[in-house]
């Protein structure tokens, strides 16, 4: 009977899980895999878009690609810059969030908005924020007296990945202080009343209590936050398209111009596999950070 | 079998009781619905699709239901697309990669041709139009018009670069408007030491984009050099004829001729520059002659234009625009979509959009219509530039190539790297990007 | 940084004054934050050509500065309705979908012991990382080989497959919390899994199905690279590629009113969603992410 059940259970199991392993396998599993297959051909206008075999010719056209390099660092840049901006800040707001004060609802449905709302419609307004003529950023500059002249953010390599990087600040930092909020709200308050008996100031209670406990949190949306920003695409689009001059394109809006513009099909497989190293690589790195961050919390309670 | 029904009945019963299973019911019917809504109805009369760009779209209504009238078993859905051309060209693309286009012509930009014959989205035009049809229209857009030998478009509109000058300035010094690359620098300068009015030489486009590859190319081709052979993917720009057109340029910069600014202008920021008062010489397209001459420009009337300069034993060469009309090679409908063309490249068409939106004609003939003559006098300085035309290279990844060029131009104008280290690393990563 | 400790906890006199001082000013700080760039592009889309042109700014129009030309122009110039039914089909249909093949196999995984358990959730939690840039190429190819381009399958079978991870992960977590209490009652009582699953489990899962639901339904509305790759037809679009095209990126004449107009209603729905779900959101959003 014991048997029976288990074995029914066991089909059932299958059953229930089969159709979701199945769309995971063909919209996941398979574009990784066919990349990696078609990475080793030449798919291109150049031959009529006829596969043909090329070795490792689309890895080494990489290695030489000034471009690639150019947009590999420009993707560091972003993801380095967004995501620190975004931690510290979110950790700010998440700790605002936990306290207790009037209207506190209503403030925190406030501040899960930017995370709610379409990337691409807010690359709009933050376009229309950063315009050179009736932008609103220049035009608090100028009352502030801080500049005599408009400001071209987007004209300029730099100031326009400042202005992408403030705009995706805006439009994730909540959700790290989601993630950030659920963890402090998880600290048991007497902990902090032990470091306020032993005279802690509130950064030294910071530092000794919330910091370590929250470490798990922080990693894990540290995790979440890479593994998006590395792979960042439309929010750019929107606002630079990569320009100017390049200056502001990601790896992702390469391989997207590689395949969808040149209709480089091999060389643009071959980007893909190479930006998923890199993200396993990345995620490797920051899961075995988590893992010995778990351990070390668990040993501070 | 027993549990079958022991299922409908199961759910029979739900649907009874439950709220949510009645509701994505519900759902799920609309849903279905909908799509059986939306699955392409055919109707009675040759529906012919294609994307324009939207500032034009207002102008070409009116032509649109002429043809409509005359046609009634043709109907034209003319797509409004977005402004920027290099966004209509990717909605085209990806219009065409998923195998199913929803559109039957296309207006390409003459860069895009290659690839879209390339990647087999056009249908070939030869058999349809005669010799005596061609020559009617300007060589160089036919010329341009055509992909390893075949013609894929028929031009409707066209266009040059070419250099501005200032004939009262020169004049006042005393010079003949200049040929040579070496004149051009000299006539500057002179006028530039003479007249403190005067602050600059020669203003082009520098920036990261395209039309810095069309400037180039006009350069490239007055020293005798080449950008790729389309017909053996050779790269000539390490070699020292392209070396001293970049040299030429940077040499503007150097000397003072030109703002060091020009690393980030396209065609309107010198266009402004120029048109007040303060250059002698500028390279761009013929657009900027009305808006030179419009009541309130300080150069009104102090304005002519000539072919590109070139080295001392090479001719002009004027980097060819324009566009011009394919038949897509999945349309259902391909003789209505020949008509349509004949109808959009047709004099009568092209005078009608050049009154009203200023574009060059590519029939010769127009050259010559009092009309336009009436309005644009500058036709036949144009019509003069239009015989040395300086085609891009005719290959499938010519925006790919393109691309790499502008990245190293921009390097080398803006100063980053010198002039033969930009050109050797553009060469290399061309060859191997045509290598395959 | 000083406001670290929580309400419950005694502190000293001039902790308290400095809390009062800068509490206020840290939550002003964040709603300012949050809210400023929205409220502009709302303030924008209310407001004249002339008012948007000019400098400076105008942060408080005249009532003669106001209008609803913007969005009557945006209607004019595009079937902006059309957009918004494209978003909410594909939105709905994929999170539908999404629940109904996820949920299952998040009970399998959280109740019923399968072999390959563990490397299904590892497979599943590595999947939430990938990017859709790495999956768009593949997934060309399969849109290509059935034909499904310019048809809303090519975005509702992707939308539901992005969304299944955080599906499993956050009903996964739900179904552990269940007691079992009942299920073991229902099996003493004789009934079969899946009239079990279908009898007892499925009406407590509704609350948790909505917060997953939710969730979803945003992911799916917001999706740009596949809705811009795989629908080129202009009454299929969805309402983030038709307003990004609708900005165009144009040298010229930039359509600022009606831009801003597409942007207010194109995000509506989904501040409506987050005003009566907020609760829920973050439920989902921190079980999904943490406890997975």
């Amino acid at each position: 009977m014991v048997d029976y059940v288990r074995a029914q259970e066991r089909r059932t199991g299958w059953f229930l899980t089969i159709p979701a392993l199945l769309v995971l396998a063909l919209v996941f599993a398979y574009p990784i895999l066919r990349a990696f297959w078609q990475s080793f051909f030449t798919i291109n206008l150049g031959n009529q878009l006829t596969p043909a075999f090329n070795g490792l010719g689309n890895y080494i056209r990489m290695a030489q690609d000034g471009r690639f390099w150019n947009t590999l660092w420009n993707t560091t840049i972003f993801t380095v810059a967004t995501v620190s901006l975004e931690l510290v800040l979110g950790m700010g707001i998440a700790l605002v969030l936990n306290q207790s004060f009037k209207g506190r609802g209503i403030v925190r449905t406030i501040a899960i908005l930017p995370w709610a709302l379409p990337t691409a419609l807010i690359a709009l307004a933050w376009t229309w924020i950063f315009n050179d003529q009736y932008g609103v950023v220049n035009d608090l500059l100028l009352r502030l007296g801080l500049i005599s002249t408009g400001i071209n953010w987007l004209g300029d390599p730099t100031l326009a990945m400042i202005s992408v990087i403030i705009a995706d600040v805006w439009k994730t930092t909540p959700f790290i202080s989601i993630l950030l909020l659920a963890g402090l709200q998880s600290i048991p308050g007497d902990l902090y009343e032990a470091q306020a008996i032993d005279g802690a100031s509130p950064w030294q209670s910071f530092r000794q209590v919330t910091l370590p406990l929250l470490l798990p949190q922080i990693v894990i949306a540290l995790l979440f936050r890479l593994a998006q920003a590395f792979g960042i695409f439309d929010l750019i689009s929107v606002m630079t398209g990569g320009g100017p001059g390049g200056g502001t394109e990601t790896v992702s809006l390469y391989i997207y111009s590689t395949v969808m513009r040149y209709l480089d099909f091999g060389y643009g497989a071959a980007l893909v596999v190479v930006t998923f190293l890199l993200l396993v690589l990345v995620v490797a790195i920051a899961t075995f950070f988590l893992n010995r961050s778990r351990k070390r919390a668990s040993g501070a309670v | 079998m027993e549990i079958v029904q022991d299922y409908s009945f199961k759910l029979l019963k739900y649907w009874r009781t439950s709220l949510l299973v009645r509701v994505l019911s519900l759902i799920a019917a609309f849903a279905l619905t909908a799509l059986l809504i939306v699955l392409p109805a055919r109707s009675q009369p040759v529906v012919l699709s294609f994307l324009m760009n939207a500032p034009e779209v207002p102008t070409l209504r009116p032509l649109i239901a002429e043809f409509e009238r005359n046609n009634p078993n043709i109907r034209l859905n003319m797509i409004e697309a977005p402004n920027a051309t290099n966004l209509v060209e990717d909605l085209n693309t990806s219009s065409f990669l998923l195998g199913s286009s929803p559109y039957d012509l296309v207006n390409m930009d003459v860069v895009w041709l290659a690839k879209f014959a390339a990647a087999g989205w056009l249908r070939p035009l030869d058999d349809q139009v005669s010799q005596a049809e061609l020559a009617t229209f300007l060589p160089g857009d036919i010329e341009a018009s055509r992909y390893q030998g075949k013609l894929y478009r028929l031009p409707w509109r066209t266009d040059v670069g070419m250099l501005y000058y200032r004939t009262d300035l020169l004049q006042q010094a005393g010079l003949q408007p200049p040929e040579t690359f070496a004149n051009l620098l000299q006539a500057a300068k002179t006028v530039q030491q003479a007249n403190d009015a005067v602050q600059w030489g020669y203003v082009w486009q520098g920036r990261q984009y395209e039309g810095t590859a069309a400037m180039f190319t006009e350069v490239l081709q007055g020293y005798g050099g080449f950008w790729v052979n389309p017909e053996t993917n050779e790269v000539g720009l390490d070699r020292p004829e392209a070396i001293n057109a970049l040299n030429f340029l940077l040499s503007t910069i150097q000397q003072g001729i030109s703002p060091a600014g020009v690393s980030t202008y396209q065609e309107e920021e010198a266009r402004r520059l120029f048109q007040s008062g303060n250059t002698v010489f500028m390279r761009n397209w013929p657009y900027a002659w009305e808006l030179l001459n419009q009541a309130e420009s300080p150069v009104r009337g102090n304005v002519s234009i000539k072919p590109m300069v070139h080295a001392p034993n090479q001719t002009s060469a004027g980097c060819l625009g324009g566009w011009g009309w394919g038949i897509a090679s999945t349309t259902q409908h391909p003789e209505e979509a020949w008509k349509a063309i004949q109808f959009f490249t047709s004099a009568y068409v092209q005078k009608q959009t050049s009154l009203t939106g200023g574009y060059l004609p590519s029939l010769r003939s127009l050259y010559n219509d009092p009309d336009l003559l009436k309005k644009y006098e500058y036709f036949p300085l144009v019509l003069e530039v239009l015989q040395t035309p300086a085609l891009r290279p005719q290959i499938a990844q010519y925006a790919q190539a393109s691309d790499i060029l502008q990245r190293y131009l921009s390097a080398a104008i803006s100063g980053r790297t010198s002039s033969e280290e930009a050109l050797q690393a553009a060469a290399r990563e061309t060859r191997s990007l045509l290598g395959a | 940084m000083t406001t670290t400790v929580p309400e419950s906890q005694p502190r000293s006199a001039h902790q308290h004054g400095v809390r009062r001082i800068v509490l206020p000013v840290a939550v002003v700080l964040t709603v300012l934050f949050c809210l400023a760039p929205i409220l502009w592009q709302l303030l924008t889309s209310f407001k004249t050509d002339a008012a948007i042109a000019e400098i400076p700014n105008v942060y408080f129009p005249r009532p003669d500065q106001l209008t609803l030309d913007q969005y009557q122009k945006l209607f004019e110039r595009r079937p902006f309705f059309n957009y918004i039914f494209n978003s909410f089909l594909v939105s709905l249909a994929s999170t539908v979908l999404a629940l109904g093949i996820g949920a299952p196999a998040a009970y399998a995984l959280a109740r019923l012991k399968l072999q390959g358990e563990r490397i299904m959730l590892a497979a599943v939690l590595i999947v939430t990382l990938f990017p859709p840039i790495l999956l768009f190429l593949g997934l060309l190819d399969i849109v290509r080989y059935f034909n499904l381009g310019n048809n809303y399958l090519s975005l509702i079978i992707p939308y539901t497959a992005i969304n299944l991870p955080l599906t499993i992960l956050v009903m996964r977590s739900f179904f552990q919390q269940l007691p079992k209490d009942l299920e073991d009652a229902a099996r003493v009582d004789g009934y079969s899994t899946p009239r079990m699953l279908l009898d007892i489990v499925l009406p407590m899962t509704i609350p948790a199905l909505a917060t997953t639901g939710i969730l979803t339904f945003i992911s799916a509305w917001n999706e740009f690279i596949f809705a811009l790759t795989f629908i080129t037809r202009e009454d299929l679009k969805t309402v983030p590629v038709a307003g990004a095209q609708l900005g165009g990126a144009s040298p010229f004449e930039i359509p600022f009113g009606p831009i801003a107009a597409a942007t207010v209603l194109g995000t509506i729905p989904l501040v409506l969603l987050v005003l009566f779900f907020q609760r829920r959101i973050v439920q989902g959003l921190t079980s999904g992410a943490v406890k997975g």
